[in-house]
């Protein structure tokens, strides 16, 4: 051999360091030297760029499929290298002649320039987010340029110098080199060894004072020495093994649907540099919650696509990540497209209960609503979450034997069938009724009013996004606005629909679980039962809950939950704690955004998927798991404070509530769960 | 502290082995649709590379070129 093989990069930069003391220049290949790719094959990369190119077809009415594409840049491709083995001795083609010759076979007479240039921004772009710089490699190089060395990126490849720059300039090296040489711009490539001389030449460097760094042994290693170079070549055994590994994720997703979420996590996962030491809640946020988000949110995208929704409403405070995850993900699963507009919108139950009764008073259903948490007991529990005075109801309640205090709910001492029988036809007097309205009448108009602002009003189909569960929020809001001629088709997405009370749907309100909807019998995705409040806390915005809207002279005001008090400062704790995990489902985004859209998969591929990690990890969880990702504190204002039976609740403690000695010792404890758990949803 | 990919170029929290004792359990008691599973050969083949790829490709890359005999005794036995 006239090279030399090393098997780390480590030991190649060591030996790297005595042979550059004495050459004046340094060049590294690019791909799988410089840059490393996330999947084995660089070709996927063409499989989104198709999809893209059909998508700009499809929209001006030209039917072509994204594997036609395909097909059609191999063939043009091919024809370019026949071409140029006509006249050189490399079989070369270049990006921007090849892809401009199918451009104009597609789009025929509709072909422009800014065509091309939208295709070669998202291939690049593609490229990039599938390339990863290896750190040690690139330390290396900034230690050499400080040293004065000329520093030079040669690849063979279609794209040009142009185009690659692009690539290099991710890898942060871009200012550190003299120049960057691609194939496609001369022809002359490393494979027959043309590039070199042409390069000595062009740049003025003298072959024995030059180091190569490649990775194929033949275009890097022979034919640099054959041209007089000194060559060290780079076989990883570790990106052998990394690459094996994501091909046979990659193979086994085509016939098996249960491993397209796990190519997807396998794509996703952070390389090199990106592969920071973090905490536990780090990890869970980027491997367990943000995939099943991204998840969600492809599904919300999907339908809103489908229904002509044009507007989405992500409600306050787990939609303030739903958005996040949104803007970072989207862009990348429908690139080109029109999406529609996203919105936070600020509500909470507490806010909206008020609001929802000025137009329908306080009905039945809302007011056993009211009475579904146990901290619930009496009439004043119901003021406290419809925003209504209690002492102004001293009459009414009087009238029909009551009293603010009455015990209203079974689950408590002192209750009396009979007072709830009252307290039904109390609902059923026109005067108590027409006082609720009066009561809550200026929320409502102040509600009206931002959500006007927000636009709410301005868009015919509207999507309301929310964690889950009951889908109360959505209720009170559809109330409260149902009486308004503009109010618009309200698509509800919940990220899980346990519900529980009857969901009043109609054609103009809609909602529907989306990763679980207790409609549909699905066993796997029903152990969200297991620990929802973990979902809430991950997701939950850095700002306080929302009392209510207050209506002022110029308009309304947003009146927020004070954080002074001790359920406050518990919820900043809380905040607090899950920071990391916030930060890991945040930084998947991206990466799942890229991921997705190279492998054009949907929602019903990944759910297999969806479900095993909803099994495994709520239903089956490591007891460091619990410790970990079990919320310190969790505020429901809608729950009252008040102790219901001594008897209430004994024996359902939740296996997210168990000690760590029962979940470390007790072998058959998640399985005892699991059947209850399946029992459970059989006989629902 | 850990990392999110591990250096058996696995996922932290998810690992595969976790997957394979889930797969198991899944055989005696019905746990939801998986739309298959992720089949027994699979789990083998990428337990073996999470757990022993790297030895194997170490061998393979210096010693890969004088193995050729094997690779053909191999063929031989698969047909």
């Amino acid at each position: 051999m006239n090279f030399t093989t090393y098997y780390s990069l480590d030991s190649l930069i060591a030996a790297g360091k005595k042979e550059a003391r004495d050459k004046e220049a340094i060049s590294v290949d690019l791909f799988d030297t410089l840059l490393v790719r996330r999947i084995h094959d660089p070709d996927l990369v063409k499989l989104p760029v198709a999809r893209y190119i059909a998508g700009l077809a499809a929209a001006r009415g030209l039917k072509w499929s994204w594997r036609k594409v395909q097909s059609t840049r191999d063939t043009i491709e091919q024809g370019n290298r026949a071409a140029t083995g006509q006249k050189f001795t490399d079989h070369e083609a270049c990006y921007p002649l090849f892809m401009r010759e199918l451009l104009e076979v597609i789009f025929q007479g509709g072909y422009d320039e800014s065509l091309l240039e939208r295709v070669t921004e998202y291939e690049l772009t593609m490229e990039n987010s599938m390339l990863v710089p290896r750190r040690k490699l690139v330390d290396w190089l900034k230690e050499l340029a400080a040293e004065g060395k000329r520093i030079f990126v040669i690849s063979d490849m279609y794209l040009p110098a142009s185009h690659l720059e692009k690539l290099v300039a991710h890898a942060g090296v871009l200012d550190l080199i003299e120049a960057v040489v691609s194939s496609a711009d001369t022809f002359l490539a490393k494979a027959s060894g043309l590039a070199y001389p042409m390069i000595a030449e062009k740049y003025s460097v003298r072959p024995e004072a030059w180091l190569h760094i490649g990775d194929n042994p033949f275009s890097d290693g022979l034919r640099a020495f054959d041209a007089g170079l000194t060559a060290m070549i780079i076989h990883d055994p570790g990106e052998d093994q990394r690459k094996s590994i994501t091909k046979r994720y990659y193979n086994y997703s085509d016939g098996r649907p249960f491993w397209r979420g796990r190519v997807l996590q396998q794509l996703m996962a952070p390389l090199e540099d990106e592969n920071q030491p973090g905490t536990p809640l780090y990890t869970e946020g980027y491997n367990f919650i943000g995939p099943l988000i991204g998840i969600f949110i492809q599904r919300i995208a999907e339908l809103c696509r489908k229904q002509n929704i044009t507007k989405v409403f992500f409600l306050s405070r787990e939609g303030w990540t739903f958005k996040k995850y949104w803007e970072k993900a989207t862009p990348w699963l429908f690139p080109g497209d029109d999406l529609p507009e996203t919105e936070y919108l600020y509500v909470s139950r507490m806010a909206l209960a008020g609001a929802s009764c000025a137009y329908q008073g306080l009905t039945q259903t809302n007011a056993d609503i009211a009475f579904l948490p146990a901290g619930n007991r009496d009439f004043r529990d119901v003021c406290r979450i419809f925003s209504l005075k209690p002492e102004r109801f001293a009459g009414h309640l009087a009238d029909h034997g009551l009293a603010v205090d009455t015990c209203l709910s079974h689950v408590h001492d002192g209750y009396d069938p009979e007072n709830r029988k009252k307290f039904e036809l109390l609902l059923e007097d026109e005067s108590f009724q027409a006082e609720v309205k009066r009561q809550t009448m200026d929320a409502n108009r102040a509600m009206e009013r931002y959500f006007d602002e927000a636009g709410l009003f301005s868009h015919k189909n509207v999507a309301i996004v929310d964690i889950g569960w009951l889908g109360t929020i959505q209720r009170f809001l559809f109330e409260a606005i149902a009486h308004r001629p503009d109010c618009p088709y309200c698509h509800g997405f919940l990220f899980g629909a346990t519900r529980g009370i009857p969901y009043p749907e109609s054609e103009r309100n809609m909602i529907a679980g989306v990763m679980y909807d207790r409609n549909r019998f699905d066993l796997a995705a029903s152990t969200l039962f297991y620990a929802q409040d973990i979902f809430e806390e991950a997701c939950r915005a850095p700002h306080p809950t929302l009392n209510g809207y207050r209506l002022t002279e110029e308009g309304y005001e947003l009146e927020f939950r004070k954080t002074d008090d001790a359920i406050g400062q518990a919820e900043l704790h809380q905040d607090e704690y899950f920071a990391p995990l916030q930060q890991g489902i945040i930084d998947s985004a991206a990466r799942f955004g890229a991921a997705a859209a190279l492998l054009g998969y949907s929602f019903d591929d990944w759910k297999p998927w969806i479900n095993y990690l909803l099994v495994s990890k709520l239903a089956f969880p490591r007891a460091a798991e619990v410790a970990n990702i079990k919320n310190r504190h969790h505020l429901d204002d809608f729950h009252g404070s008040k102790k219901p039976k001594a008897d209430f609740g004994r024996g359902l403690k939740p296996l997210w509530g168990q000690s760590q000695l029962q979940l470390k010792f007790n072998p058959l404890l998640r399985i005892r769960y699991f059947f209850r758990h399946l029992r459970g949803r059989i006989n629902e | 502290m850990s990392t999110v990919h591990n250096n058996r170029y696995d996922l932290a929290g998810i690992e595969l082995s976790r997957l394979i004792k889930t797969a198991i359990v899944g055989k005696i008691i019905p746990m939801g649709n998986f739309r298959g599973g992720p089949g027994g050969r699979c789990l083998v083949v990428l337990a073996l590379l999470h757990y022993l790829g790297y030895p194997v490709y170490r061998i393979l890359a210096q010693y890969g070129h004088r193995l050729q005999i094997l690779r053909r005794i191999a063929v031989k036995l698969r047909r």
